[in-house]
Formats: structure tokens, sequence, C-alpha cells
């Protein structure tokens, strides 16, 4: 079975649970909820004295079910590299994301939540719909201070400050993240994987700290990520390995300042069809720290993280391969209005941080030294139309193609580049 | 000259007397929950807890339904700025984190005052809030700060 089956069936398996749950008497319901109801536990809390106006008004209650979604389309342009598509010369309308989120709070502490999503983002994703998250939460732990439990499924990684909702365009701070520390081409390797999270919250009067681990095994779907190893190794097939993130956050006075520590080692493994290839692989451990100020009018926001990876047995020499990289962003957001916001960003990211200007890199491998870096200043606004609807537009000024993906850029490519975006988003 | 000091006296009382009224701490709404929920009281950090979608049940168990109006209704500004000391921006966030990572639900939007009154009287576990014209007994009002 494909990945995508195997979650559907746990999917599929959870929710008969979940069915098989709701048609017993919860622990708090008045004895009134068990009369005839709806279906799936959308069936609203009647209370005593029914008359036409009340069971009218009761109809029209809120339910345990919510249904969301969003989509959007991206224009980019940039001169010299491609990023999503052949986004040279005229641009490219190849960046387009769907979604369709659905949760269900049968208990109060019982939810089960699945996000499908559609992504086009040129060579760099297989234009697919999959299952971003899938899973069920139960928490056995619920009181003012403290909220704990544990989820079970396909699970979002807790990673930095963006990546548990990258899917989404409004709750991005711009149309690309920063993508020294969310580097697109790995998306979904970064995103979630399957196995399970432990989840923990304590609200203090000095605030409220986070903290959540998860086990799970990677997902590997990012064709940047397969042609690193084919492009050495030929075809074969690289799979999610058991992998670990985990992180600490902490928030005082409602947010108005984030603090974040995340660390991890998330691994995969390439088997090559060729028999002259050893099986290779790959072990990502960064550890990332983020900083959030939030106020009225303004937010400034900053991650740092230190990033090692490593290979092992890589190509026809079985090489053993291992660097350190850093990457690092600060961006300045304004409001100028409740719907118009601003912000600026300078956004660097060296994958060995022993070659900051990537001359080793071209004497080794010969490629442009311009490949071992990537240093991005980006300015951009964000209108905001209605609630459901968002226009967005940015400016990037490029040194650098360490986050480009060699699956678009084959030919001739740049030292300096420009990207601009466009892009207009709905909610619901 | 002496008319001259005066004027200038007469203008700053007016400004330290205008930014005064200013700084009155003007509650235009109150907090109020379904006359069955037993709670009375809540401090500042359940408040902020409860409407941030994160604490999901009352001492006894059952179910807290939230309800909120649009970001950008007074109301809910002055709300969010007067008895969470949150700005609505950042509540739409912790929503949004919440919803599209799939570890919570968003709290249920009504169109207006008068909606929310009636959703917050008929619906058991509820919570939201008024203005003292809509309060009645059909809703109970909850204290909210530390005690």
């Amino acid at each position: 079975m494909t990945d995508h089956r195997k979650i559907l069936w746990k999917i599929l398996a959870f929710s008969i649970a979940m069915q098989w749950l709701n048609t017993c008497p919860a622990e708090s319901d008045p004895p009134e909820s068990m009369q005839p109801s709806g279906i799936r536990g959308t069936a609203p809390r009647t209370s005593a004295e029914p008359s036409l106006l009340k069971s009218l008004s009761d109809w029209k209650l809120p339910e345990t079910v919510q249904i969301h979604g969003f989509a959007s389309q991206s224009y980019l342009h940039t001169t010299g590299n491609n990023f999503f598509g052949h986004s040279t010369n005229m641009g490219s309308l190849d960046f387009t994301e769907m979604g369709i989120n659905g949760s269900w709070r049968p208990l109060t502490n019982l939810q089960t939540s699945m996000q499908v999503v559609y992504r086009r983002a040129g060579k760099t994703d297989n234009q697919d719909l999959r299952i971003d998250f899938g899973f069920l939460d139960y928490s056995f732990l619920s009181d003012a201070e403290h909220l704990a439990g544990v989820r079970l499924g396909r699970v979002v990684n807790p990673y930095g400050l963006y990546n548990d909702t990258r899917d989404m365009p409004f709750t991005r701070p711009s149309i690309l993240l920063p993508e020294s520390i969310y580097i697109d081409l790995n998306r979904n390797f970064a995103l979630s994987g399957d196995g399970i999270q432990l989840y923990g919250e304590h609200r203090s009067a000095f605030g409220d700290f986070f903290l959540q681990i998860n086990g799970v095994y990677t997902r590997t779907e990012d064709p940047t990520l397969k042609n690193f190893f084919t492009s050495a190794m030929g075809s074969g097939e690289l799979e999610g390995e058991p992998s670990w993130v985990g992180r600490l956050m902490y928030e005082w006075d409602g947010g108005k300042v984030r603090l974040g520590v995340t660390s991890a080692k998330a691994n995969a493994r390439f088997n090559p069809d060729a028999a002259e290839f050893k099986s290779s692989s790959l072990s990502f451990e960064p550890i990332l720290f983020s900083a959030q100020y939030n106020a009225e009018k303004w937010s400034l926001t900053g991650e740092y993280a230190r990033r090692e990876l490593n290979v092992s047995k890589f190509g026809p020499a079985a090489a053993d391969l291992g660097m350190i990289g850093e990457s690092y962003y600060v961006q300045g957001t304004y409001r100028f209005t409740s719907n118009w916001e601003g912000f600026l960003r300078y956004d660097a990211y060296y994958p060995d941080r022993s070659d900051r200007n990537g001359k080793k890199l071209a004497a080794a491998i010969g490629q442009p030294a311009y490949n071992g870096y990537a240093k991005d200043f980006t300015v951009g606004l964000r209108w905001d139309v209605s609630p459901s609807v968002m226009l967005r537009g940015e400016y990037h000024y490029i040194e650098g193609t360490a986050w480009t993906s060699e699956l678009e850029n084959t030919g001739n490519t740049a030292k300096y580049w420009d990207l601009f975006g466009l892009s207009v988003s709905f909610r619901f | 000259m002496t008319s001259r000091r005066w004027q200038t006296a007469r203008c700053i009382a007016f400004f330290v007397f205008a930014l005064l009224a200013f700084m009155q701490p003007v509650r235009a709404v109150e907090v109020v929950v379904n006359s069955k929920v037993a709670t009375i009281r809540l401090t500042n950090m359940e408040i902020r807890a409860i409407f941030t979608m994160r604490l999901r049940n009352w001492p006894d168990g059952s179910r807290i339904t939230v309800f909120v109006l649009d970001d950008n209704a007074p109301a809910q500004v002055e709300f969010s700025k007067t008895i969470l000391d949150m700005f609505p921006y950042q509540l739409r966030r912790y929503w949004d984190r919440l919803v599209f990572s799939g570890t919570g639900q968003a709290p249920t939007e009504v169109n207006s005052l008068a909606e929310m009154h009636d959703f917050v009287a008929s619906t058991p576990g509820a919570i939201g809030y008024l203005g003292a014209e809509q309060i009645d007994d059909k809703v109970r009002v909850v204290k909210v700060g530390n005690p």
C-alpha cells in the first residue's frame, strides 16, 4: 500500500471508532442529549422545556464539527533563476495552493482533525492531493492551568514559529516563508510525519509554556530531496525513517512575547535500484531558536537555526558527507490599519557554515560558488480586502541560489536575482 | 504677560482634563455565560485560555462553547483590548494556529450582539460578551479579574 492509502485507512478506522464512541452517553451530557439526534455527533445539545421557538434556535446551535478551507494563487516573476515553475521571462502561475480542513470534537477531550491539500509549485512539488495531517487527539488532563495529551496519526511537526500552519497562506508572514528556515523544497518532509505526538501546556501568572514532542516516520514526497539521491545513484526508493522533533515555546502576556526552541533528528533512507550502490541514509539535526515581539501596530520576529546534515554511503564512492549549516532571518511587520500590513525581512542561508562564500563547494564539485549560500532581502505588503480575501505583493532581492531547485535550474543560473510575487487568497 | 501665562495654564489644564477623561477605563462590554454555568468568576489567565480556545471545559467537565463577533466589530475589538488585554489580530492567530494544525477549533462567530445574547442564553456551557443594554436575566454576568 502507498503511504497515502495507509493514512486513509487510519482515518477511516478513527472515524468508525469515533462514531461508535458517540453512540455511548458522554460523561457530562444532560440526558436530553440522548433524544433523537442528528447525525455523527453534530447534534445540538438540547436543553429542558422544549418549545417550537426553542427547538428552532437549537437547530442553529454550533456543531462540534467544523469545516474550514483556503485557496491561493500566486504569480511569481524572477530574473536569472527559476522558482516554482518557469518564472523568468513572463513569470509563472505555477504556485497554487488549496486545502480543506475538517475537525470533530465529540467529547471535550477528544478531537479528530484532517487537512487535505492540493499544491502546485513547479517541479518542486508532485502537484497532487495529499493528507498534510490527519490524527486523533486525546487530552487526558485539562484544567485551568494544564493541558496534556496525545495525538496519533499523521501529526504536524512542531518546528519554529510558522511550520505548523505553513499550508495556510493567511498564517504566513509573506507569500514565501523565510526560505532559510522553512525551505520549501522539503516542505512535505518538514511539515508532518506518521506517528505520535505528546503535548503539554502549562499556564501561569508568569506566562504559558507549551511542549510538543513527535516520534514519527518522515514523509519523503519532495522531488528535490529525492533528486539529491537519484542524480548520484540512479533510480531507487526514498523512504521515511523513525525521527523525532520537539519544541518548547514560552509565551508571555497572551503572546506579546513568544520564545521557542526546537530540536529534531529527521531521518530518511534511499534504497538504490542498482546493485553497485549501497543504501544511503540522511540525517538532519537542527536546533532552532525563535523569538517574536507583538505590539499593537508592529511585530518583530527572528529565528536562528544551526543545522547539521549527515549523509552516509552516498554515491558511487559510498562516501560519508557531513556539514553544519546556519540560517536566520530578522523580520519587522507594521500594521498601518487593521487590514493593511507591510514587512521588511533579511534572510540568510549557509548550508555549510565553514564555506560561507561557497568557494570550497566550487573547488570540490565545480558548481558555481553562489550555490553555497543565499541572502534574501524582502519587502512586501498585505491587504486583507475582507476577512476571507487577502492580496499580497512582495519583492525579493537575492544573492545566491542555495534554496532554488536544481530540477528547475538546469542551464545557466545567476548569482544576483530578483523575485517579484503577487497572490490572491481566499479562506472560509 | 500674565494673561498669556493664564492662557497657557488654561490650555494645559484643558489637555490634562481631556487626557484624564480619555484614560478612564471604559468597560462597555461584560463577559456573560449561560445561566446554567456554575462559574461566577474567571481569572485573567482563565478568560484568555477560554477565548484562545485552549481551555475547553468548565471545572465540572462540561463543554465550553465560545461566541465571538467578526474581528473588526467594535465590540470584539473592545472586548479583546479591555478584557483579554490582547489585540484582535493575536486572537485570530491563535485560532488559525489551532484550526490549521488540527490541534483545536475556532470559536463560533455570530453576526450581532443580539444574536450573541440569544446563543449564550440558549446554549449550555456558552460564554460570550454583551453591552450593558443587552444584559438581562436570561444570561449571567461573570466577573473577570484576579481576586
